[in-house]
């Protein structure tokens, strides 16, 4: 369970976040969805300690990141591109998180087979395509096998093989009940793979529910994101 | 231990990192080989000045190896990934897998401690056969604490450079000061020549721990600023004090900080 209570950050004086409030359950996909610049990435940078909250605080069972023994065998993460030094080959990075987290070289086979990697794993991740970064970044999130996964925009520069993988994928590890929280800003990807829906926009939460509450009365997420994101966004839903 | 682990693991699947480990164990060698070459007359004659230095300038420039490691370990975190895959650092990565950030330093400073340590020893072995294979017998007796100063020297060396980059997050800034000052022309030893506070900067103090064991200058040309200012234990005790002031700073400037920033 993720738990995000009234989260403000200010960088300067600008105001990124302006009080989000948000939770993202077990055995449920949450899609976590704004337009650029909206404050997603930096609500997950809260959550993962990355970043610092002004106020407010970003729980992950109950704790911040910072308190977690191991992270990894908790909480999965995969954010800007591979997370991996270019000189590095994909199964090099992936062996220094298992040797972090304690796991054995094996479990770092798994993974790259998992995500369709092994035959690039000798490569140094500097070759890689985006799709194939992404890949890894999935494989480092996926490498303790944790509860939690928490993902950047994880269908940005995948084939349409790939994001059909995530998709199913991630309906899986949540119907076996794991807490996946998603963000991105492809609605049509999104409206197929989420169970709940939370839109952002400047900072601020404008709708939070299930998929259906959130589409409401439009014909899809994407009409219902509009609505709610363009200059004269209604009230929250 | 795990997380020492980690970072032991991450420096060595660097290719960068062999640079250093090639700069660090036989460039001092080719320095002392040239340097016992260039005085094997005088030496066997018995008329050379410089006799206790030979095989030591040569560590005292094989430090380079370990600022490159010690730049090297940090800069490569903070590395940006191309911009098609939106700008990732590794930093990311390995802050979601140590949920401390002091627990990370710690293990990581550890890392490039134990790996200069072992540079050294390889340097100073790789140093000592060359000068007995050029000058023989009359090869100087290298002393333990003189030689256990080195190992120090370029393991405090590799800290202020591992520290100096946490505050830049770029390595190229401390590599430039840092390769220059101890290649070139070492700027504290310039400056003392104008004040005495020049003595307590790291790397006058520290090198103090295996150089100018005489009270005397060596040689004309190098005068008095390479004179003894302090005892090697002292010398030693003022570069750590620098190592970790420059290490605390870095942890409360690193534990504060945005990765985002």
């Amino acid at each position: 369970m993720l738990t995000i209570n009234n989260l403000v950050k200010h960088r300067g004086t600008q105001e990124i976040l302006s009080g989000i409030s948000f939770k993202a359950r077990p055995g449920r996909v949450t899609g976590f969805l704004g337009p650029n610049g909206a404050g997603k990435s930096s609500t997950l940078r809260i959550l993962l300690g990355l970043d610092r909250a002004t106020s407010g605080s970003a729980l992950i069972n109950g704790k911040p990141f910072a308190e977690l023994h191991n992270p990894l065998l908790t909480v999965g993460t995969a954010l800007d591109g591979s997370g991996a030094h270019r000189m590095r080959t994909g199964r090099a990075h992936l062996r220094w998180m298992a040797r972090a987290v304690g796991l054995p070289r094996s479990r770092v086979e798994e993974v790259l087979e998992l995500v369709g990697l092994t035959n690039a794993a000798g490569k140094r991740v500097g070759s890689y395509s985006l799709g194939m970064g992404k890949r890894l970044g999935m494989a480092a999130a996926l490498l303790g096998d944790p509860e939690i996964l928490v993902l950047d925009e994880p269908v940005n520069g995948l084939d349409p093989e790939g994001i059909r993988w995530i998709r199913t994928f991630l309906r899986e590890r949540a119907a076996s009940g794991n807490t996946v929280l998603l963000s991105s800003h492809l609605m049509g990807e999104l409206a197929e793979t989420v169970d709940d829906v939370v839109i952002i926009n400047h900072g601020k939460v404008v709708a939070d529910g299930t998929l259906e509450e959130v589409t409401g009365n439009h014909f899809t997420l994407e009409e219902a994101f509009f609505a709610l994101t363009s200059e004269h966004a209604g009230d929250t839903v | 231990m795990r997380a020492f682990n980690a970072e032991l693991s991450k420096l060595l699947s660097l290719p960068g990192i062999w640079l250093a480990f090639l700069i660090g164990a036989f460039a001092p060698a080719v320095i002392a080989a040239l340097d016992s070459i260039a005085q094997k007359d005088e030496i066997i004659a018995g008329v050379s000045t410089r006799l206790s230095e030979v095989g030591y300038i040569g560590l005292g420039f094989g430090v380079q190896g370990v600022i490159i490691l010690g730049v090297l370990a940090v800069s490569s975190e903070y590395l940006t990934e191309s911009s098609e895959s939106s700008g990732g650092q590794q930093i990311t990565t390995s802050l979601t897998v140590v949920s401390s950030r002091l627990h990370f330093l710690l293990a990581k400073a550890g890392a490039v401690t134990v790996i200069s340590i072992l540079l050294c020893i390889v340097a100073i072995m790789t140093t000592v056969s060359t000068t007995h294979l050029i000058l023989g017998e009359y090869a100087p007796a290298f002393e333990w604490s003189r030689l256990t100063g080195a190992i120090c020297y370029w393991s405090f060396t590799a800290l202020l450079a591992f520290g100096f980059t946490f505050l830049t997050k770029n390595g190229i800034l401390p590599l430039a000061v840092l390769m220059i000052n101890s290649s070139i022309v070492s700027f504290s030893v310039l400056l003392a020549k104008v004040t005495k506070l020049a003595f307590y900067l790291p790397d006058r103090a520290g090198i103090e721990m295996f150089m100018f064991t005489s009270d005397r200058s060596h040689t004309p040309i190098t005068g008095s600023i390479f004179d003894r200012f302090y005892t090697p234990l002292t010398g030693g005790l003022v570069m750590f004090a620098w190592v970790v002031v420059l290490l605390m700073v870095a942890a409360i400037v690193f534990h504060r900080r945005d990765v985002a920033s």
